[in-house]
């Protein structure tokens, strides 16, 4: 019979096993990608336009597109968040209409990022006729990613504990101002690394934008000042590839010599844009709360 | 001896009080716990009224009855009267939000907000619309004056409220209460997450304030009663079984139950 004190150990061998297992694929993957990748990265190759069939494409376009379109998702996502998760937080009472509205935010959270993509296709690439375009792109990744920011925005809030808020309320806030003037506050640090997180996810999205965004984009011009200018950068209504999805673009359907350098070169680049949120997520947190502790 | 009429809890008469609020017939129940039951009694204007009782016997529910702060728990609900001016505390058409800022609360663990010290103060203000910064500055001055914190705070206004050790906190609360003028002061354990010196002056600032306003304590601690409350009310299993003068009620208590307690029998 084993002693309690070896299964301890045992259990303490196995629980650190699993730990360096996944810290392990992490690192391997990573490597990979950044070894085979890092040394396709040049200025040229972040500022230059896509080819189409010839060889020593960069990815400018690319990695704008990735940009506006993550910074257009965030602006529908976040309010819309927000406001879910403060309602789930601090205004829905515990009755069946509330897990029935929580249990729809976990399902949309759960569905798969292509038929979230599909759905965006019928919906405001056909219905609403706006075709291939950065908005059907950006709607598509809110309602993706969406859910994700209420589930996060209810998480911060939920970890604030109730005499912050019996403490305000007994001052005569009403519940509102409560929130706002204290609750948000508190919870911003959370907040804030919960919405960096998820833009590292809505960055790295390739399924959901290959029908709503397209698979092309045209050369833009960043002095063009005309917002629905074809080749204006900010033009909504144009067609965006972003990042990944020109990854997954070059493999399957691209005939560029270069292929699978291109491919490597912007793997390398998108991993390190996300490693990047991540950082941060981290850092700009760990920073604001010790600005509110005041040490 | 069987008998249809329930115990009645022996209170002594407070001559020619002035009543802030008049419990009558008081019932609290979560959801299915009866948590304080029958309760009746007057608490003098200007003056320290200590509940005290063993753990779960209902003060701390009773307490929060005069702030109306049992509407944070889902399942709680109450009958009976608590007539304040001239209303009943207990009317949902009342104006929580108004009343909470007539009376005051402060809780047993210290709960700034993680904000700065003048934020802190000023919070209840803002949110009763002052914006006048002339008038929060005076404000903050006065509150912080009042709870003995002003010569530790006033060149460091602007830091955060969770820099400032446990019993500053506290007094900050305190300070923070204080800002919106209340009439009355609901203190729940005040001082159980303090150490011995910081809850003496606790107690010097509730001496000095009873002045001005009326101040009930829930305490744990019979010295802290015995040495701060002029009444003292005893409350076991959700009943009032005595009330009347702390220095009567400490020395020669009327129910065998007090007795008991006191004495350190229970608790």
């Amino acid at each position: 019979m084993l002693k309690a004190k070896h299964v301890d150990r045992l259990m303490t061998g196995l629980m650190i096993g699993s730990a360096m297992i996944m810290a392990g694929i992490l690192i391997f993957l990573l490597g990979i990608i950044l070894l085979r990748g890092a040394s396709h990265i040049s200025l040229s190759f972040l500022t230059s336009n896509s080819s189409s069939f010839q060889a020593g494409g960069g990815i400018k376009n690319q990695l704008w597109n990735s940009f506006y379109l993550l910074v257009l998702t965030m602006v529908f996502t976040v309010p819309i968040g927000l406001l879910g998760g403060i309602y789930f937080a601090e205004y829905a009472k515990d009755n069946k209409w509330t897990s029935f509205l929580r249990s729809c935010v976990e399902l949309l959270a759960s569905l798969p990022s292509i038929i979230v993509g599909m759905f965006g296709m019928l919906l405001f690439v056909n219905v609403f006729g706006w075709g291939f375009s950065i908005l059907s792109g950006a709607l598509t990744l809110t309602i993706f990613n969406m859910p994700v920011m209420i589930q996060v925005s209810e998480a911060a809030l939920r970890a604030i504990p109730n005499h912050q808020r019996h403490g305000s309320a007994a001052l005569g806030a009403t519940r509102w101002q409560t929130v706002k003037t204290v609750l948000l506050p508190a919870a911003f640090p959370a907040l804030l690394t919960g919405m960096i997180l998820s833009a590292g996810r809505v960055f790295g999205e390739s399924a959901a934008l290959i029908f709503t965004a397209g698979l092309t984009t045209p050369n833009l011009h960043f002095r063009q000042w005309h917002l629905f200018a074809m080749d204006s950068p900010f033009n909504p209504m144009r067609t965006a590839e972003t990042l990944s999805v020109h990854i997954w673009a070059v493999n399957t359907v691209g005939i560029i010599p270069d292929a699978a350098q291109v491919a490597a070169g912007a793997s390398a680049v998108l991993v390190l844009v996300i490693l990047l949120f991540n950082l941060s997520a981290r850092i700009i947190g760990r920073m604001i709360e010790r600005g509110i502790k005041g040490n | 001896m069987l008998t249809l009429e329930k115990p009645k809890a022996s209170v002594t008469p407070i001559k020619k009080i002035n009543p802030v609020f008049q419990v009558k017939d008081l019932n609290i129940y979560y959801g299915d716990t009866h948590a304080v039951k029958d309760v009746s009694l007057q608490f003098p204007e200007r003056a320290i009224t200590a509940l005290i009782g063993p753990s779960g016997c209902g003060k701390s529910t009773f307490l929060r009855t005069f702030n109306r702060m049992n509407d944070l728990i889902p399942e709680a609900r109450a009958t009976g009267e608590v007539i304040y001016q001239e209303w009943n505390i207990l009317d949902p058409r009342l104006d929580v939000v108004a009343l909470r800022k007539e009376i005051g609360m402060l809780f047993q663990k210290p709960n700034p907000f993680p904000k700065s010290i003048y934020e802190n103060v000023v919070h209840g203000l803002k949110c009763a619309g002052v914006k006048k910064k002339a008038v929060l500055d005076e404000a903050v001055e006065i509150s912080l004056k009042q709870a003995d914190l002003w010569d530790e705070t006033r060149d460091r206004l602007t830091k955060s409220a969770l820099s400032l050790s446990g019993g500053q906190q506290q007094r900050l609360c305190l300070a923070r209460a204080l800002a919106l003028k209340p009439k009355v002061l609901l203190l729940d354990e005040p001082t159980s997450a303090l150490d011995p010196i910081s809850t003496a002056k606790i107690e010097e600032l509730l001496l000095e304030l009873k002045k001005e306003m009326t101040i009930i304590i829930v305490t744990h601690n019979m010295q802290q009663a015995a040495r701060i409350a002029d009444y003292t009310a005893f409350f076991f299993q959700g009943r009032l079984e005595e009330y009347g003068a702390t220095a009567a009620l400490f020395e020669a208590p009327k129910v065998e139950r007090t007795k008991q307690y006191l004495s350190g029998q229970f608790g």
